[in-house]
């Protein structure tokens, strides 16, 4: 009869707010949301735009109003740490580019695709301000 | 106690023993193998193996070119038969292991790239990268993962061999996740457990490179072979004796002395190049380089640090990049255990002992004098190393004849009747009851850890890299007064579940055994040869008396009785050993009357 | 004086200790070992095992982060105890424990067979596109085809990446990490053709997603190997295959 007898930690429920690395996946992935509930702005926008002109007043007058400005300063910062943490995650998720017999390595890859990234962003900004104008 | 009948047993899951198994699992689907490690096979030593393995694929190369540098490298005291065996069948089992997936180093067209190693005219050393241990070794693990008749027994520890009429038949192994024992009955073994580097102080070896196989066999009669050559390698890191590969040598580094000299031009070794010349120089010998190190250091010229003497080895001028790509193992070891970059920084070292070159005494079959058991790699000594391996050697050798000893157990174990059941049970439970008695044992309150510590001293102290009669034999003294003190070892932990205070005194036993043999081979052998330098008379090679293998026979509670063997020589008449300018005049002058003869 | 302070220093390692036979579950006990500038947690371990406590049970072999054997828990983060000095660690207790996630054996030793037995799953050998005799010698491999896998084959199964990897924590059966850096390590060799038998691996619950790309197990591994680039880019292959599935079909 063997004396042996494993013995299995449970894994702590709150383990996904533990400070660190697990934290910073937890609040990477919640910034996640910001882009969602921005959606749902936009979505809000254009639902006003169709139901008449005072609806859509109504809309701009909510965007100008403290508690919008707040929530898209928060929205915007939220964006952008997700933004960033996704071109640090982008190389993990796709085949090695290999150049001249060598891997890239990922913060090259990673470089590069947020200037690609910011580059579309520019062109798309003009793009529309040309539009409006 | 539990039991499993196997056709072949092979107990250790390094390179030799899992090309052993391999090979049996190959030639024969339907023989049973059961593969017994005390670690799990990538676990086991040949994971450290850094610089890569020797087989002849240049076109300028040749089969005569690897033997004799093998045989020179040797000082002529190797079985040349055995070496043009091993030279011949070297390259293709490099190949094999690249068709299993070992990831060689390549050239920019995608053919296999070669280095240069210590004591070798040629580039022959296959590599990959500074990892070619760890990339053979796991290429076979799980390469052997495709033969379903290879059964592991992964940590399961081997306590005896089982030998019965006269054969070897099987072995008592211990489960350390449980403290169970479990009987392992087999028409044929082989030994194939690495080397016992650990006896010494300061080594490149893992914890676990205890001599077990060797003491195993021994006890049953089976003598070892040139025990007393031990072979020091020259860099390796001061305190711990963590290996600096010879590749940094082959890839261009240089030894300097305190005065940033390169001392070796000194001792026979020169003339200086600042290209890396083969048999030249930091290209020399592994014995001749780290007793080169010793002289320096008598003289004052090595620097002084509470690791003991140092010299450096410099590798700036090789570039970051190269370093990077050839080498990277070295650059993590420098950078994480002594904080330096070697692009940057020369690094300190002193050599440590790395290598066992005797072993268990094998035929060109691997066959051991007991029916039934064979041995390959580091455990045995088949006779292709002599009094100094040269690096690279060794790698080949575990696929070579891990290869070999595979086949020819498997022969045997057709033509061997069946284990009886009972009597192997009988004997099993009577060694189990023994190691048992030896961790209940009340004993003196005397500390295995502490016997330990005095034996590697010990070692060290007289059969170090220059050896006098004295010192060796106040070794083989202390010895037997540890192996007195060891009869009285209390072991605190009494355990069963995970009792590693119980396996390392078992191991202790073993190498207590293994450590006599090295001590008392050493101190009959009244010359001076390859690895066993003495400066106590007997400074010179004495082919008259002593062109002869040593064997140490074991006698239970005595000091080992050592008789010689002869050396079988084939076409290589035993002449100067010279490396530099003076070896290559020497080479000329050998070419010259071959051509004459012909 | 300087002297006997350096002479007298000495750190406290607090370990998680449980020994089956006496203890219901794992408690802390604490050590003192005399510091030196080039000591390794690895070494203190010995230490403590050498001459204070020879019940203290822990794996190691090779003492140069090659064997994989010594990985545990050191101040909660998964590390290799032969290459973590005493010297880049915060000053004050070193807490050492078992590596998470795994079940405890004794003291620091966890068990390792159902790790290998996923390594055994994924078919971890060269199954030849185009088999070839020893005659006709090694297969052509440029750098640019080994770089393809290369840094996949340097995995030394240490098994921290399992211990840093909440998912695998979650679900014991996750394929986890470094059987997937293995499984693309034969998936990207040019002289491999064993894509499609090893897609069962890959696909499921207990496949590549169970993987929320936390990344940590990159980030604790030893040897730059990335089995999280492993795991992700085989969700691309296991969503790839979910398709082609149904176009074989129609």
């Amino acid at each position: 009869m063997s004396e042996r007898r494993p013995y299995r930690r449970p894994m702590p429920s709150n383990w996904w707010w533990a400070p660190g690395p697990y934290r910073a996946y937890t609040i990477r992935e919640l910034t996640g949301v910001a882009i969602v509930i921005y959606g749902a702005v936009l979505l809000a926008g254009l639902i006003s735009l169709a139901s008449g002109p005072s609806s859509y007043a109504g809309f701009l007058a909510f965007l100008k109003s403290p508690f919008s400005l707040l929530l898209h300063l928060v929205l915007l910062a939220a964006v952008v740490y997700h933004v960033k943490t996704w071109f640090e995650t982008l190389p993990k998720t796709q085949p090695k580019i290999i150049v001249d017999g060598k891997p890239v390595p990922a913060e090259q890859i990673t470089k590069y695709a947020t200037m690609v990234a910011a580059g579309c962003s520019l062109a798309l900004i003009l793009l529309v301000m040309g539009v409006a104008r | 106690m539990d039991y499993y009948d196997a056709d072949v047993l092979i107990v250790g899951a390094g390179g030799a023993g899992l090309r052993a198994a391999i090979a049996v699992a190959e030639a024969d689907p339907s023989a049973k193998i059961a593969l017994v490690s005390k670690v799990y096979p990538m676990r086991s030593h040949t994971v450290a193996a850094e610089g890569g393995s020797a087989g002849v694929i240049q076109t300028t190369d040749s089969l005569d070119a690897h033997f004799n540098d093998t045989v020179h490298g040797g000082d002529w005291l190797c079985e040349q038969d055995v070496v043009e065996f091993f030279v011949s069948r070297s390259t293709a089992e490099m190949i094999q292991l690249e068709h299993w997936g070992c990831p060689w180093s390549r050239k920019p067209d995608g053919n296999i790239n070669v280095r240069a190693f210590g004591g070798m005219k040629i580039e022959r050393t296959w590599f990959a990268a500074d990892r070619s241990g760890f990339h053979t070794l796991h290429t076979l693990f799980q390469t052997s993962i495709k033969y379903p008749s290879i059964k592991r027994f992964d940590e399961y520890f081997c306590v005896d061999l089982y030998v019965d009429d006269g054969r070897a038949q099987g072995a008592t192994v211990l489960s350390p996740s449980t403290g169970e024992f479990t009987a392992i009955g087999a028409r044929a073994v082989i030994l194939a457990t690495g080397g016992a580097g650990r006896v010494f102080r300061q080594n490149t070896n893992g914890g676990i490179v205890t001599g077990d196989g060797m003491a195993l066999a021994y006890r049953h009669g089976v003598p070892l072979r040139d025990m007393e050559f031990m072979q020091y390698h020259p860099t390796c890191m001061p305190g711990s004796g963590i290996l600096f590969t010879e590749a940094c040598r082959g890839e261009g580094g240089h030894l300097l002395n305190k005065d940033g000299y390169r001392y070796l031009q000194d001792y026979g070794l020169g003339p200086v190049t600042p290209e890396p010349r083969n048999k030249t120089m930091e290209l020399g010998p592994r014995d001749r380089l780290s007793q080169a190190f010793w002289q320096e250091s008598k003289k004052g010229r090595t620097v002084e640090t509470p690791q003991g003497d140092v010299v450096y080895l410099d590798m700036r001028h090789l570039g970051r990049a190269k370093l990077k790509e050839r080498l990277p193992l070295i650059c993590d070891l420098a950078e994480e255990f002594m904080d330096l970059d070697p692009a940057d920084s020369p690094i300190p070292v002193r050599p440590a002992v790395h290598y066992t070159m005797g072993g268990i005494v094998a035929d060109i079959r691997t066959a051991t004098p007991l029916a039934g058991l064979y041995a390959a790699g580091e455990c045995s000594s088949v006779g292709i190393h002599g009094a100094n391996r040269l690096g690279s050697n060794s790698l080949a050798e575990l696929f070579v004849f891990g290869h070999v000893a595979g086949d020819e157990a498997l022969k045997f174990s057709k033509g061997a009747p069946a284990v009886k059941t009972d009597r192997l049970l009988d004997q099993a439970k009577a060694s189990a009851a023994k190691v048992v008695a030896l961790r209940d044992q009340k004993g003196g309150g005397i500390r295995h850890a502490d016997l330990r510590k005095e034996m590697a001293m010990t070692m060290e102290e007289g059969c170090g890299i220059y050896r006098t009669a004295a010192d060796m034999q106040a070794t083989c003294d202390k010895l037997a007064e540890l192996k007195r003190q060891f009869r009285d070892v209390t072991i605190e932990d009494r355990s069963a579940v995970w009792n590693t205070d119980w396996i390392s005194a078992v191991e202790l036993g073993y190498q207590l055994d293994v450590a006599e043999a090295v001590a008392h081979s050493a101190l009959l052998r009244k010359e001076s040869r390859g690895a066993h330098q003495r400066i106590d008379g007997y400074e010179a090679r004495d082919d008259v008396n002593f062109l002869a293998h040593s064997l140490a026979n074991y006698r239970e509670g005595a000091a080992p009785e050592i008789t010689y063997g002869p050396v079988k020589i084939t076409r290589s008449k035993p002449g100067e050993r010279a490396y530099g300018a003076l070896g290559e005049a020497l080479e000329v002058k050998e070419e010259k009357k071959d051509a004459a003869h012909a | 004086m300087p002297d006997a302070a350096l002479a007298a220093k000495t750190v406290e390692l607090r370990i998680l200790r449980y020994r089956p036979a006496s203890d219901e579950r794992p408690s802390y006990e604490s050590f003192h070992v005399p510091y030196s500038q080039e000591m390794s947690v690895l070494e203190a371990l010995q230490s403590i095992k050498d001459t204070l406590d020879g019940s203290l049970s822990f794996r190691w072999s090779c003492r140069m982060a090659v064997c994989g054997s010594c990985g545990m828990m050191i101040n909660g983060k998964p590390q290799l105890a032969c290459s973590t000095f005493l010297r880049n660690l915060p000053p004050g207790p070193v807490t050492l424990e078992p590596l998470n996630n795994f079940p405890i054996e004794r003291d620091l030793v966890v068990t390792v067979g159902d790790f290998v037995k996923k390594i055994e799953s994924i078919y971890p050998y060269i199954i030849p596109k185009v088999p070839r005799t020893i005659e006709e010698g090694a297969y052509l491999q440029t750098p640019a085809q080994m770089a393809a896998y290369e840094s996949f084959s340097d995995c030394i199964n240490c098994m921290l990446c399992y211990a840093a990897c909440p998912q695998f924590g979650e679900n014991p059966d996750f394929i986890g990490p470094g059987a997937m850096a293995l499984l693309q390590r034969y998936n990207g060799d040019s002289r491999d053709g064993g894509q499609r038998l090893r897609l069962d691996q890959i696909h499921g619950e207990n496949g590549v997603w169970s993987c929320t790309a936390v990344g940590y197990c990159s980030e604790v591994c030893p040897k730059q190997v990335d089995p999280a680039n492993a795991v992700n880019q085989n969700k691309t292959n296991s969503a790839f295959d979910f398709f082609l599935s149904f176009v074989r079909k129609a």
